[in-house]
């Protein structure tokens, strides 16, 4: 199966691998954190090979709603580093990281989990590791042990950090291709679908010009249902244009019935508190670090 | 600066200048054209500057949203670019704007689907600056904010909520209507 453009991390479905491409650290973490919640609730063996090490990558899952502490102590879901599972301390052998995950593949069954889901986060390639260039032969072998069986991987790369070659290289071999679905991006601002909790990120500096794909995010977001999170712990500056409209759609939000949460540094919140929406029923103004 | 709610607002007479074409009684920190295009710049410029007065981390977010709003105002409904200077005085920071006062239609700004509401960035530059003076002439606009930094000043003037006479009740201030429209 060829890889295809832009699959949502929540469309992902059993024997699926998919290339996760992120643009920055908060973005990896809220995509993995979407993988992790849905495939926990659907029963399934999850874990998660990160760069970040096991407390954080705890940690990061549970700010974002994923209910960690029952899935680890029941053995459902694994948060660990890459050196400990495929890696042998400086060195990789595709073979035998493959052999690994068809080896977590028949223990999962054996604990009676009706499939499983794996994270990994490729960064380790990045370092000066022996046997590397094995990569796309990894990623080839993993698209055959998952072939008709009931689990799916999904390998993350930085954009920012893997050359657009590694990147060509790798991505024949995955059945889809996962982002962020962005709504705008340039090296000042950045507007993108959030998955856990669900909303949308806005990074960066925002001001009147870029009204338009604010209008465009928030009114897909006014169109949904459910709580919605405005991450916009990452903001640096808002002017008055774009806080009344995120204001206004909130409020819209709110009124429906939807908790809704803004999320923002301290010296952004006074703005929106300005224009009332602290004492609006249902509706959370709360600081980027809680 | 042509903002979409003139008001009939002349030359204050708590001027922080003492005439329209004087230069600021001390050395500027900052001098800066803008235009559409320049404002991130002149924001990183603005909140570098203000931090180095010694402002917190919340009034040096203040201050460069005043500065933003009032430089956006010249772009969006005046000639399109303008001129914002930054100087410290006797315990506050100034910070102003002028521009040449005529409306450039091509400077308009975009229509988007969102509704805006006109005059709604001036008005949170009265409700953050702790002081804002506009004068308005044949030759254009300058809009004057100031804030205490705490210096010399003393007592910070945006703690008059404790409803003790200060420097700001004696400014010739923007009124802080409830109204988003309140003109500047």
């Amino acid at each position: 199966m060829a890889a295809d453009a832009s699959t949502q991390v929540t469309e992902l479905t059993a024997d699926d691998h998919a290339c996760l491409t992120f643009g920055e650290t908060e973005e990896l973490f809220d995509l993995t954190a979407a993988f992790v919640r849905d495939g926990l609730a659907a029963g399934l063996k999850v874990m998660w090979l990160s760069d970040a090490g096991p407390g954080i990558a705890v940690k990061e899952l549970t700010r974002r709603g994923v209910a960690v502490e029952p899935a680890l102590s029941a053995g459902q879901l694994a948060a660990d580093g890459c050196e400990e599972r495929f890696l042998s301390g400086w060195s990789f052998s595709a073979d035998a990281a493959v052999g690994w995950l068809s080896g977590q593949l028949a223990a999962s069954r054996q604990q009676g989990f009706p499939g499983l889901r794996i994270a990994v986060d490729m960064s380790w390639a990045l370092r000066p590791v022996s046997g590397v260039e094995e990569l796309p032969r990894f990623e080839e072998g993993i698209a055959a042990a998952l072939s008709g069986t009931t689990a799916s991987v999904l390998c993350q790369y930085d954009r920012e950090r893997f050359d657009p070659v590694t990147l060509a290289s790798v991505g024949g071999f995955h059945t889809r291709s996962v982002a962020a679905a962005t709504y705008y991006a340039d090296a000042k601002l950045r507007i993108c679908r959030q998955y856990a909790p669900p909303g949308i990120r806005i990074a960066g500096e925002i001001d009147f010009q870029s009204a338009e794909p604010l209008a465009q995010a928030l009114a897909e977001e006014v169109r949904l249902d459910g709580d919605e999170t405005v991450n916009m712990a990452s903001l640096a500056f808002i002017d008055a244009r774009c806080t009344m409209m995120i204001a206004e759609a909130v409020r819209t939000m709110a009124a429906a019935g939807r908790k809704v949460t803004l999320r923002c540094p301290p010296e952004v919140a006074p703005g929106f508190a300005r224009l009332g929406v602290a004492d609006v029923p249902g509706l959370r103004l709360v600081s980027a670090d809680e | 600066m042509s903002d979409e709610n003139p008001s009939p607002a002349g030359p204050p007479a708590n001027s922080p200048r003492s005439g329209r074409d004087s230069a600021p009684p001390e050395p500027l920190s900052l001098q800066q054209p803008f235009d559409r295009d320049s404002l991130y710049a002149l924001r990183a410029a603005v909140s570098a500057h203000a931090a180095a007065a010694g402002l917190s981390s919340q009034r040096v977010y203040d201050v460069v949203a005043v500065a933003h709003e009032l430089a956006a105002n010249a772009v969006v409904h005046g000639p399109g670019h303008g001129q914002l200077r930054l100087w410290a005085n006797d315990g506050l920071l100034y910070c102003q704007v002028r521009d040449s006062g005529a409306a450039s239609r091509s400077a308009a700004e975009k229509k988007t689907v969102w509704p805006s509401q006109p005059g709604h960035g001036l008005w949170v530059v009265g409700q953050v600056a702790d002081k804002v003076s506009v004068d308005r002439g044949d030759s254009g606009t300058i809009v004057t904010a100031c804030f205490a930094t705490g210096g010399r000043a003393g007592r910070p003037l945006h703690s008059r909520s404790r409803n003790t006479p200060d420097r700001a009740r004696n400014a010739n201030r923007v009124p802080r209507g409830p109204s988003p429209a309140s003109p500047c």
